[in-house]
Parts: C-alpha cells; sequence; structure tokens
C-alpha cells in the first residue's frame, strides 16, 4: 500500500519539485502510521469536475455566469476549496454531485481519476468510510438514535475506528454539545444537530472534506470553535475541504475560492 | 473495514422488521409445518425403502424369479412361441432391475425314475432341468458330474419332500415319513429312453431348495445327456431365471406385462404397495412443497417489508458509507437465525417421529433405522442452503435499488 500511494504521488499529483519531495515526506510519515495502524490512509485524492451541468439548472445557467458549472475543475490535495453560492445557485445540488448521491448532469465528475458512475457501490462505501467525509445542509442524522449513537454508528462502521470514544467527548466538549449526546437527535435544537453532525463528519479519517452551509445554525463563537476543529482535523489528515456558503463570510482558512 | 458487529446495535435501532409480531409468528409457524410436510414424506419414502432392501439384506441374497411366457388360450396350441429366442433374453438382461439372467435348460428324452428297494417301491416318469451354478443356492461338493460319472446329483423343490411328508407318507400306512438326510441316503434309478436302447444312471438327492420350482441337474450332466441322448435338436428355453436384487421393483412389474411374461413368484406383488407408498409419499410431498413454496415468498416478502418499512433509514445509512456487505449482513442475521431453529425445530420433530416409527414397528417385526437418513438431513440442509441464496440475492436486488 504505502508504494502504491508513492506511484499515485508520482504519476498523478501535478505538485512542482519543491512540494513533491513534502508531499514525499507526508506520504512517507503517513504510509509508516498506516503501517503501525492498519489503516488505509487515502492521501492525495483529486477531485475533479469536467463541464458539469445539472440538468434542472441548464436553464438558468445560459443566461448567468458560474465559475464551477460548465467549467473544469481539478481540486488536488489539501486545497482549502470555498464555493460562495446565494440562494438557488445550486449549492446543495453541487454538494451532492460531489458526494455522488446524483447523476442527473451533463459531464463528468471523476474521483482520482474515476468516473464517479464507474464506482461500484462496494468501493463507494469503502471511500465515504476512508477518504471523504460530509456535513449535509439538512444535517441527515437518525432523529430516534442519540447524538452520542449518530456519531458511534459512524466511527464504527470501519473496523478499526480512526478516533476514540474519548476524542468524540473532547469534541463534544469544544463544542458545547456534550450535555446533549444522550438526548435523541430530534429533542435536539438545530444547532446541537449541526454540532453533532460536524462531529460525525470528522471521526473518520479523510482526505476531503465537504461541508454544505455546516455553521448555518452556530453563533461566532461556536463557528469559531467548529472552524478550529476542522482545520484541525484537516491538518492531521493532511486533508483538504470544499465549503458552501451563502456569503463568505467563513472563518476557515481557503486558498481557492469560486462563485457558484 | 466492513464489520458489521461494531454498528450491529445501531442498526438494529434504525432497522426495524418491516412486519408485525404475530404475523411473523404465524408465517414462521407456516413455514416450519411445511418443512416438516415435505421432510417427513422424504424420510417416510426412504423408510418403506428401507423395509424393502432391509428384507434382501437379512436374507442375504438377491430374489430370483422365474419368468416364462404366458399361456393364452389364443396360443396354447403353438408351443414354438414358448420359447425365449436370444434376443428376449439379450433384453431381459439389459434391464435395470435385472442383474443376472440364467436359461434354464430342460432334458430332451424321456426320463422315468424309479426306486431300488422293494420295501419303498415307486415309479415316475420324470424331467429335469439346470440352470448355471450361480443361480443355485445349495453348496455341496456333491453338486458336480462328470462324463462317465454314474451318479447324479438332484435337487428337488423343498415342497416336494414336503407335500411327500405330510401328505403321501401319512395317507399310506407302509409309507414311512423321510428327514432330508434320509431322503438324500436313497438311491434312485434311472433310466433314459433314448434310439440306441436305454442308459442307466443313479441320482440322490444332494438338496432341496425354494429358489426353483423343478427338478434340477448339473448343466454339465444336461449338456452331456441332451447331446447324447437327445431325440431332437436342441432348442432354446422355455424359462429362466432372472436374478433381481429388487423384485418389488415397479418397472420390473411392468416389463412383464408389457412382454405377457409370467413369473411364479409372488415377491413382485410388493410393487403393488410401493407404487401406493410411493403415490402418497409423493402427493404429500408435492403438497408440502407447495407450502414451501409459499412460505418462502411469504418470507420474501417479509424481507422486501422490512426494507421498504426502513427504507429512508437504509438509504441514509448507505449515503454515509454503511457497506452493501454490512447492510446485507445485519438483514441477513435477522432472518437466517430464524430459518436455522427452523431447520433445528423440524429435525427434532422428525427425529421423535422417527423413533416412534421405529418402535411401532419393530414390535412387527419390521426394522427401520431409529435415526434420520442421511438425505433427510442433506434435504434440510439443502433447503437452508437454498433459502440462504433466495434471501441474499432478494436483499442484494433491493438494496441496489434503494
Amino acid at each position: 500500500m504505502p508504494q502504491k500511494i508513492l506511484l499515485r504521488l508520482n504519476n498523478n499529483n501535478p505538485c512542482n519539485n519543491k512540494t513533491n519531495a513534502i508531499c514525499k515526506r507526508v506520504a512517507l510519515c503517513f504510509s509508516i502510521h498506516q503501517l503501525t495502524t492498519g489503516l488505509i490512509f487515502p492521501l492525495f485524492m483529486q477531485l475533479h469536475l469536467q463541464h458539469i451541468i445539472p440538468f434542472p439548472l441548464r436553464d438558468r445557467l445560459a443566461s448567468r455566469h458560474s465559475d464551477i458549472w460548465g467549467r473544469e475543475m481539478l481540486w488536488s490535495a489539501g486545497d482549502k476549496v470555498q464555493i460562495i453560492a446565494p440562494s438557488g445557485t445550486g449549492k446543495t445540488t453541487l454538494v451532492h454531485v460531489l458526494w455522488n448521491l446524483r447523476h442527473d448532469y451533463a459531464g463528468t465528475m471523476q474521483y482520482d481519476g474515476t468516473e464517479v458512475r464507474q464506482i461500484s457501490p462496494v468501493r463507494l462505501a469503502e471511500m465515504r468510510q476512508q477518504e471523504l467525509a460530509v456535513v449535509f445542509q439538512d444535517l441527515r442524522l437518525f432523529p430516534k438514535l442519540t447524538g452520542r449513537e449518530n456519531i458511534e454508528l459512524k466511527r464504527n462502521m470501519s473496523r478499526k475506528p480512526f478516533c476514540s470514544s474519548r476524542d468524540v467527548e473532547h469534541m463534544a466538549e469544544r463544542l458545547g454539545v456534550a450535555n446533549v449526546l444522550h438526548q435523541t437527535a430530534n429533542t435536539c435544537s438545530y444547532g446541537e444537530q449541526q454540532r453533532i453532525a460536524i462531529i460525525r463528519a470528522l471521526v473518520q479519517p479523510f482526505s476531503w472534506l465537504i461541508m454544505d452551509e455546516p455553521f448555518s445554525h452556530l453563533d461566532k463563537q461556536n463557528t469559531a470553535i467548529a472552524s478550529q476543529l476542522i482545520t484541525e482535523a484537516c491538518h492531521a489528515r493532511g486533508a483538504g475541504f470544499v465549503l458552501t456558503d451563502l456569503d463568505g463570510n467563513t472563518t476557515l482558512i481557503c486558498n481557492k475560492t469560486f462563485q457558484l | 473495514m466492513n464489520s458489521i458487529g461494531n454498528i450491529k446495535p445501531f442498526l438494529q435501532k434504525v432497522i426495524r422488521s418491516g412486519v408485525g409480531r404475530w404475523r411473523f409468528f404465524a408465517a414462521t409457524l407456516g413455514l416450519l409445518v411445511a418443512l416438516v410436510i415435505i421432510l417427513l414424506s422424504l424420510q417416510l419414502y426412504l423408510n418403506f425403502n428401507q423395509l424393502l432392501h432391509g428384507k434382501a439384506n437379512e436374507s442375504e441374497t438377491a430374489e430370483f424369479l422365474v419368468i416364462s411366457k404366458e399361456v393364452t388360450a389364443e396360443n396354447q396350441s403353438k408351443k414354438n412361441e414358448s420359447y425365449f429366442l436370444p434376443e428376449e433374453i439379450a433384453l431381459l438382461g439389459k434391464q435395470p432391475f435385472a442383474d443376472r439372467v440364467g436359461e434354464i435348460s430342460s432334458t430332451n428324452f424321456i426320463v422315468t425314475i424309479s426306486s431300488f428297494s422293494n420295501a419303498f417301491p415307486f415309479y415316475t416318469d420324470a424331467y429335469f432341468e439346470s440352470v448355471p451354478d450361480e443361480f443355485i443356492d445349495i453348496k455341496t461338493e456333491d453338486w458336480s458330474w462328470k462324463q462317465g460319472q454314474v451318479n447324479i446329483p438332484v435337487i428337488i423343490p423343498s415342497f416336494f419332500l414336503e407335500l411327500y411328508n405330510t401328505g403321501m407318507a401319512m395317507s399310506q400306512e407302509n409309507l414311512p415319513r423321510l428327514s432330508l438326510e434320509a431322503l438324500q441316503a436313497i438311491p434312485l434309478r434311472v433310466n433314459i429312453k433314448h434310439s440306441g436302447g436305454t442308459a442307466e444312471f443313479v441320482a440322490h438327492v444332494a438338496g432341496t431348495t425354494d429358489r426353483l420350482n423343478s427338478v434340477l441337474v448339473p448343466e454339465a450332466f444336461m449338456q452331456y445327456a441332451n447331446k447324447a441322448y437327445g431325440y431332437q435338436e436342441s432348442k432354446p428355453p422355455t424359462r429362466l431365471v432372472l436374478k433381481t436384487l429388487d423384485a418389488a421393483d415397479p418397472a420390473l412389474q411392468s416389463f412383464l406385462v408389457a412382454n405377457s411374461y409370467t413369473t411364479n413368484s409372488d415377491k413382485t406383488k410388493l410393487n403393488k404397495a410401493r407404487i401406493i407408498v410411493n403415490w402418497i409419499a409423493g402427493v404429500v410431498g408435492i403438497i408440502g412443497l407447495i407450502m414451501l413454496l409459499f412460505g418462502m415468498l411469504v418470507f420474501t416478502l417479509f424481507i422486501q417489508l422490512t426494507i421498504a418499512a426502513s427504507r429512508m433509514d437504509i438509504v441514509l445509512l448507505q449515503t454515509l458509507g454503511a457497506s452493501p456487505r454490512q447492510l446485507s449482513g445485519y438483514l441477513m442475521g435477522m432472518f437466517m437465525p430464524v430459518y436455522g431453529a427452523m431447520v433445528m425445530i423440524a429435525l427434532l420433530v422428525l427425529s421423535v417421529l422417527q423413533y416412534g416409527i421405529h418402535q411401532l414397528l419393530l414390535q412387527k417385526q419390521l426394522l427401520v433405522s431409529p435415526w434420520l437418513s442421511v438425505y433427510t438431513l442433506a434435504a434440510a440442509a439443502l433447503w437452508l442452503l437454498l433459502i440462504w441464496f433466495v434471501n441474499k440475492r432478494t436483499i442484494t436486488n433491493y438494496l441496489k435499488a434503494g
């Protein structure tokens, strides 16, 4: 597996010589981590959008400009992508396309050179456990499970959980939801549910974190804490993220910004 | 990866059974009854076969039938039609129920048998027959004949001696009853009349048999005597002896009827009972099979209902990254233990029934195994495998559709 990762690095990664050396060192570190923990760390996965136009937006897109729809996008390892998307521009549609939930669009979407429609259900599940994490706008918690159960369900999907229960408690304390983890999700406030959904996304390994308005119901203080947690998690994994936002006033540091 | 164990407690909360408890119980009971019926019909069929073949095994021998052509009003004057042609013999030998076929050769000359002793006077016209030695159940060194030998061993039907002792000897005051040993010690004068005169031999009884109702001499003597004294060329046999492992085989009965052959044995009558048992086992088996198919259909619907009832949650699980293997593993785990328990209960019920049947038949001197047949166990295992496959397929298809 380490050899495979390095091979992929040499073939696909468009880093220049300097960054390539850094990448190699990071890859080596993660390879050692893999050998010691048995975890498979997906590194340097690229997201490649090629001229995607969702069918429901086709008419509207004919009359306005977009940095994403109909364009070619190649987002590489560690990219911090912010997508500013006013209402009705297809923000959630984009997240669903990136998450491989819908295929009603023209163009192609690739994970690491593989067209998403070609990915088998088994491989897709593997990617969602090991390489991709998500925070949906509508959160998608199981209403009858407690906050802790929602997180534990995701944490335990892999045979060897990436985070410990202690890590979960720690994150919950930082986000101020430790005291509601025992409640069923449908009895928590939307803001609490949003923080639980963020923790759920951060308990797994990933190389990309996809977020759809993850702070929409958080106050400034909790938004800052959540941003800090996300930044730490991405840093620890060498991962990047795609963040959709209504107005671009995010506390997360991004290196690429696009208008949807 | 894809371990179900860690997330099972959560799946138990998320994925609910789509069927009410009582409905599930009723369907389980129905499927269990169907399973018991189909396995019982198979076990009864096997028991009956064991009874038939057990009898054959008890006597440690195959059964022997003497077959001849039927004499009817139409063909009674045509003696030639009584002969078995070589191709007819070959055809009989090729039948699946036929182990070996032997020709019964008969004398082609006139024979008389009389007593040497005035104390035990008798005289009778007679005829001899012979069969290959493998069809004879008397194992004695006496049973041989070489050219030049005056003594001829003969085998007589058991009932000859029985008739003599119980009828003839009792009706005439001066006739003694005879044991087999005494009979074997009595020499008999055999006169063979031929164109050149009369040849005299001395016969003695080598043994008695229930297998063939005829006076038998060694085949070597028959061949020699027919050649030396026969008044006409030797003719094809009119009787055949058939060695078969199962005289009650319905195919044997059908073959005899189709070719207008008769047999002197009542052993083939068993086949009627066997046909009835086969028929009953078949009908019960078909009913069981239909019930089983409906039961399996109901359970397939239960799986579909369960998936449908939890469809939103299953879709969310897939969205979050639950693998098909984890989900199908969990759903299979909801149903397979029920099927496993069903098979165990069915086999337990059948085991008790089988032991009861064993005890009941033992009182009637009939022996069937007190244990279930390995075929019944194999059928139960096969059913489990089949329902596993059907369920797996249903779940996989429905998860894909989800």
